[in-house]
């Protein structure tokens, strides 16, 4: 049966044809002009997503409500590897009722701190960067944007953060309350934020969830920042 | 020449073959499953599956140590065909388990064509804001961009595999060439003044690659990351006159603009953008969560579609399992983010996708005429008996 053994080379050929690499061509088209993005300036921040309306990824979302297996959390999508400071860490003691979670790529460390209700909870997340990250002012106001708060200028950065000095560190300690929601059923959220230079990078501390629960957690948190010491 | 073809044939329709491809998929999914781990999904298909061969990098050479999922897939499917062809003959009798076997040799045709065809791309919205282009998981481009044109911006997308070729790239639209200088897959990027160490020189000369530093990472193949590549690029004009070198990256956030032969240019590396004759623009996104919990009870975008030639106009609330099928792709709802105002639709191209549909049923319906034959033949036999 001649033609039997002849559909064995076009299955064979068309297996080979039609698998390979994917096409790398140049392409050229015509579109209308794009709004740029935004930013100010082009400094490059560990956010690639800035102008992309993807949150800043070294600065902790608010606590993710739980989400279904298929619906990736935005803290995923985010999540993309940037440097994180690595020269010399700095170690603490946080109180027995706040969860530890396992420190990534973009965590030094995470505590889930669970509320009163069911479902309810805050987080600290843990971050440190490079360099100071474009200073106070863009990290509390990087914060603030998060809560949807307006920004604020240089004249007001004294009267938000808080100084205080534990062992040789400076910190500087911000405390935001968020607006209230507009829908019932969403929790005001409220944000304490500790700012720590550490050798030449910046280490971030915030607790972030609803505003009852982490008001509740203030003076455990100050304790906590207050145990903050450099790594022997 | 006829034996070498008989034992050839033979060899391909054996139903040993079979058994020992059927134990290698076995072992070549084990592998990978635990593979995944240290890879992710995406790199794990590629590196076991969507390949011949996995490869294994001996002191940079890729050395092949198991066969990959094309070669098994390729054989099987070869194996059943030719089995089909010699040994099987077309009875009634044996009709479910002939259909059976053309299931499976639909879905394994399905796999290999989801495997070279399908394209998943996402599109970012926040409230308010239309877009006409989705972006990619996974793959970058450098954008050079005419934008001399008050109106429109002419656009040279190259990929960025052809910056990791490092070869010169030279295109009809563009007044220069394009040499990659440095490329690197995965870095970030900072001002050289916030990391205290100037003494270093610059990756560039131009724009604000004069100003930066790039500290290469290390690959990741996590799922929820993705690798940002940077380079540094040289244009050269007619008569190798060098125009500067940048440095480009998926972390810079603006193009950097210069002017050249009298036009204006933009440089981009950004995510791979696949762009549409038509925008989206989301309305509303919707988070809704039991009263009292934070257990989410429905996602949904609200997004008005509007074509540019004007066929198109109305409003589509896309939800879990309700995706917005348009322009043979299929958007779904697959993320959210910033405080729910911003909604992440998965856009997903997939030609083939109703191929292992129409599998599954024509193996159902020839396992059920298989056995139903059987049970048939069996119960009239004990009529007769």
């Amino acid at each position: 049966m001649p033609f039997r053994h002849l559909l064995l080379i076009p299955a064979l050929v068309l297996l080979v044809a039609t698998s390979g690499c994917r096409d790398a061509k140049i392409a050229t088209y015509r579109v209308p002009k794009e709004t740029p993005p935004p930013a100010a300036a082009n400094a490059p921040s560990a956010d690639p997503h800035a102008g992309l309306g993807i949150p800043p990824v070294n600065a902790a979302a608010p606590a993710p409500a739980p989400a279904p297996a298929s619906m990736p959390t935005p803290t995923d999508m985010a999540s993309t590897a940037v440097p994180t400071a690595n020269n010399g860490d700095l170690i603490w003691s946080a109180p027995a009722h706040w969860q530890s979670r396992p420190a990534s790529a973009m965590r030094k460390a995470t505590f889930i701190i669970p509320g009163e209700a069911a479902g309810q909870q805050a987080e600290l997340a843990v971050t440190a960067f490079p360099g100071d990250v474009g200073g106070n002012l863009a990290n509390v106001n990087r914060w603030r944007q998060q809560l949807q708060l307006a920004p604020i200028d240089a004249d007001d950065l004294n009267s938000v953060l808080t100084h205080i000095h534990v062992g040789d560190l400076h910190i500087d300690l911000a405390e935001l309350l968020g607006p209230a929601p507009a829908d019932e059923g969403k929790p005001r959220l409220r944000v304490l934020g500790a700012i720590v230079p550490h050798n030449g990078a910046t280490w971030f501390f915030k607790l972030t969830g609803p505003d009852a629960l982490v008001a509740r957690e203030k003076n455990a948190f100050i304790a906590f920042i207050q145990s903050i010491q450099p790594a022997r | 020449m006829r034996d070498t073809w008989i034992s050839f044939v033979k060899f391909f329709v054996s139903l040993r073959v079979t058994v020992v491809l059927l134990a290698l998929s076995i072992i070549l999914i084990f592998a990978a499953t635990l593979d995944q781990v240290n890879l992710g999904i995406w790199a794990v298909q590629e590196k076991y599956f969507r390949t011949f061969f996995v490869l294994w990098n001996v002191k940079g050479f890729p050395v092949p140590v198991f066969p990959g999922g094309y070669f098994i897939g390729g054989l099987l499917l070869i194996n059943l065909v030719a089995s089909h062809l010699y040994r099987f003959k077309l009875t009634w009798k044996k009709a479910g388990i002939t259909l059976t076997h053309a299931g499976l040799i639909v879905l394994l045709v399905g796999e290999l064509l989801t495997g070279l065809w399908q394209e998943e791309y996402q599109l970012r919205l926040d409230q308010g804001q239309t877009r006409n282009y989705s972006e990619s998981y996974r793959f970058n481009e450098l954008a050079v961009i005419d934008a001399t044109d008050p109106e429109f911006d002419q656009v040279v997308a190259i990929p960025e595999e052809r910056l990791q070729d490092r070869a010169e790239i030279q295109h009809e639209k563009l007044p220069f060439r394009i040499v990659t200088r440095a490329y690197y897959p995965n870095a970030a990027v900072q001002m050289r003044d916030q990391l205290g160490n100037t003494s270093a020189p610059p990756p560039a000369t131009r724009d604000i690659g004069a100003k930066l530093a790039i500290i290469p990472l290390p690959l990741t193949y996590k799922q929820n990351e993705r690798n940002l590549p940077a380079a540094v690029v040289e244009l050269l004009g007619p008569s190798n006159v060098s125009l500067g070198t940048w440095v480009v990256s998926t972390m810079l956030v603006q193009p950097q603009t210069f002017d050249y032969a009298g036009r204006t240019w933009r440089l981009s590396m950004r995510f791979e953008r696949a762009y549409k004759p038509y925008s989206l623009t989301l309305l509303k996104f919707s988070h809704d969560r039991y009263v009292g919990t934070e257990i989410p009870k429905n996602f949904a975008s609200k997004v008005r579609l509007h074509s540019a030639d004007g066929s198109t106009d109305r409003e589509v609330l896309i939800y879990m399992n309700n995706p917005l099928r348009y322009d043979g792709l299929t958007f779904y709802q697959a993320g959210f983010d910033n405080n729910d105002t911003t909604t992440v639709l998965q856009v997903v191209r997939n030609p083939s996708w109703i191929l292992p549909y129409i599998a599954c049923f024509m193996m159902g319906v020839g396992l059920l005429a298989q056995f139903g034959i059987h049970l048939f033949a069996f119960a009239a036999k004990r009529r007769a008996a």
